[in-house]
């Protein structure tokens, strides 16, 4: 069993959204509906700033708490360790939404219930893409995706090689890791 | 990016209701046990706790769009113990249950067993403490996650409950309102036992790790929420309440205290208190800001 994760250098990030239109556009997503939500953050004192920019989806927890409060079973920690939320169960009560540290949890405005990043299983069921849609659309190479588990890919090299962490340090077991 | 709460006013009516429904019911329970003759009182807070929790869960109901959508979903909210939802959703059913058979007894003028009421009254203490669980449980939000939330609203749940039963007294049975001198003393001390928890409650959020805990405190004292917090809850809801019924008690001339004058004042009091223990649940839910939107990444 694979233990699927990503990698986003927000070094090589230049905010195109590039990887936000690919996910809406081939995850047949609602207009409204977006899975990786961006933060700009400045830094620096002028006249040398910077602004860094820092796309955010599920980060797929190992303990992940939407899928400890989800009261149907809907959210639910699936094949491969990705986190996934069954639509045929969501009932829409948001609960996993306030539990989510990263607020990345949607909903869906059509049929009510709570979606977010799926890590493209459902076009790799579909076409048989070995990665996610976010990762093939990234012009600058900033995102890696693979398998945390086996030290020879290519994620796990470059998770070794850069010294990439998740986004805040303890709050979850993360598998989304940054370049910072 | 601003953070928009994730639940908002229909959460707050339902939490405030199921938190009423339950406190309703204890109020029976109390009374049975220390002003047996106040009949009419009794059957007042037997009607009034099925009644504001069927309401509250109706509302519940109409925010899950998906499961409204999909009625049959609701089945699945018995599927993960873990989750304290799920707990609310056996402890509401149990109490809806409890409840309605209660008030059905009483309002056929048959006598309602004393292990209902008790299990009534211990039903409607685990739905107020669930309420408080509910938001507790979540870690993003400290103005939630601390274990003073739960006690509160268990203080506002009861303060809440013995408010609708003594106001609805005041305008059908006057006779009876005069009569439960140790009810209404239990009362008085709820909202000065709400505004130590509440005083807790924002000291201890504001110091916890992550800045975002001082700015939830910061939006309610003193930011965007000011005028609720201080106006609607602090004084109408707690201070406002506490003085009138001060009076009343301890200061004013019995003649007076029954007069129709003073249970009008009386009224307006209980009035005050369901005006705070609704806004104390929507200040709660709007005002809790996540960690990890107010420290963005360090």
């Amino acid at each position: 069993m694979a233990r699927y994760g990503m990698l986003i250098d927000t070094k090589k990030c230049i905010g195109c959204y590039a990887c936000r239109v690919a996910c809406q556009r081939l995850n047949d997503l609602l207009p409204d509906e977006n899975f990786i939500r961006f933060e700009e953050r400045e830094e620096g004192v002028y006249p040398s700033v910077a602004v860094e920019h820092v796309p955010l989806q599920c980060m797929h927890c190992e303990d992940a708490p939407c899928a400890a409060v989800c009261p149907t079973g809907a959210a639910h920690i699936g094949a491969d360790g990705i986190v996934a939320v069954d639509q045929g169960r969501c009932i829409g009560c948001l609960y996993c939404m306030a539990a989510c540290p990263y607020q990345v949890r949607v909903r869906n405005s059509e049929t009510g219930a709570v979606d977010k990043c799926r890590f493209c299983v459902v076009t790799a069921h579909e076409s048989g893409t070995q990665t996610c849609n976010c990762v093939d659309a990234c012009l600058t190479d900033a995102r890696i995706f693979g398998d945390l588990d086996d030290p020879g890919s290519e994620i796990s090299r470059a998770i070794a090689e850069t010294h990439a962490v998740p986004i805040v340090a303890d709050l979850t077991k993360t598998k989304v890791f940054y370049v910072r | 990016m601003t953070f928009e709460p994730i639940w908002d006013v229909i959460i707050a009516c339902y939490l405030f209701l199921a938190g009423l429904g339950g406190g309703a019911f204890i109020t029976s329970a109390f009374l049975r046990w220390r002003h047996p003759e106040a009949v009419n009182m009794i059957r007042i807070g037997r009607v009034i706790a099925p009644v504001t929790v069927m309401i509250g869960l109706v509302l519940l109901m109409f925010d899950a769009t998906a499961g409204l959508q999909n009625p049959l979903r609701f089945a699945l909210l018995l599927t993960n113990f873990g989750s304290v939802m799920t707990w609310g959703v056996v402890f509401l059913g149990a109490f809806m249950v409890v409840s309605l058979v209660a008030a059905a007894l009483d309002l056929t003028h048959r006598r309602v067993p004393l292990p209902l009421d008790l299990a009534g009254a211990a039903l409607g203490l685990c739905v107020a403490v669930y309420t408080g669980c509910l938001l507790g449980v979540c870690k993003t939000f400290p103005l939630w996650n601390n274990a003073m939330l739960p006690i509160l609203f268990l203080v506002s749940a009861v303060s809440t409950g013995m408010a609708a039963v003594l106001a609805v007294a005041i305008i059908k049975h006057p006779e009876e309102f005069n009569r439960v001198g140790v009810l209404k003393k239990f009362h008085f001390c709820l909202p000065i036992i709400e505004l130590v928890l509440v005083a807790s409650l924002l000291f201890i959020t504001a110091n916890t790790a992550s800045v975002a805990g001082w700015n939830s405190v910061m939006q309610l004292v003193a930011g965007d929420y000011v005028l609720a917090f201080w106006f609607l809850f602090v004084l109408v809801g707690l201070v406002g309440p506490t003085a009138l019924e001060t009076w009343l008690l301890f200061f004013s001339p019995r003649e007076f205290e029954e007069s129709r004058r003073a249970h009008w004042i009386s009224f307006a009091s209980d009035a005050g208190v369901l005006v705070g223990g609704f806004v104390l649940r929507l200040l709660v839910l709007v005002a809790a800001l996540p960690v990890t939107m107010t420290v963005p990444w360090l």
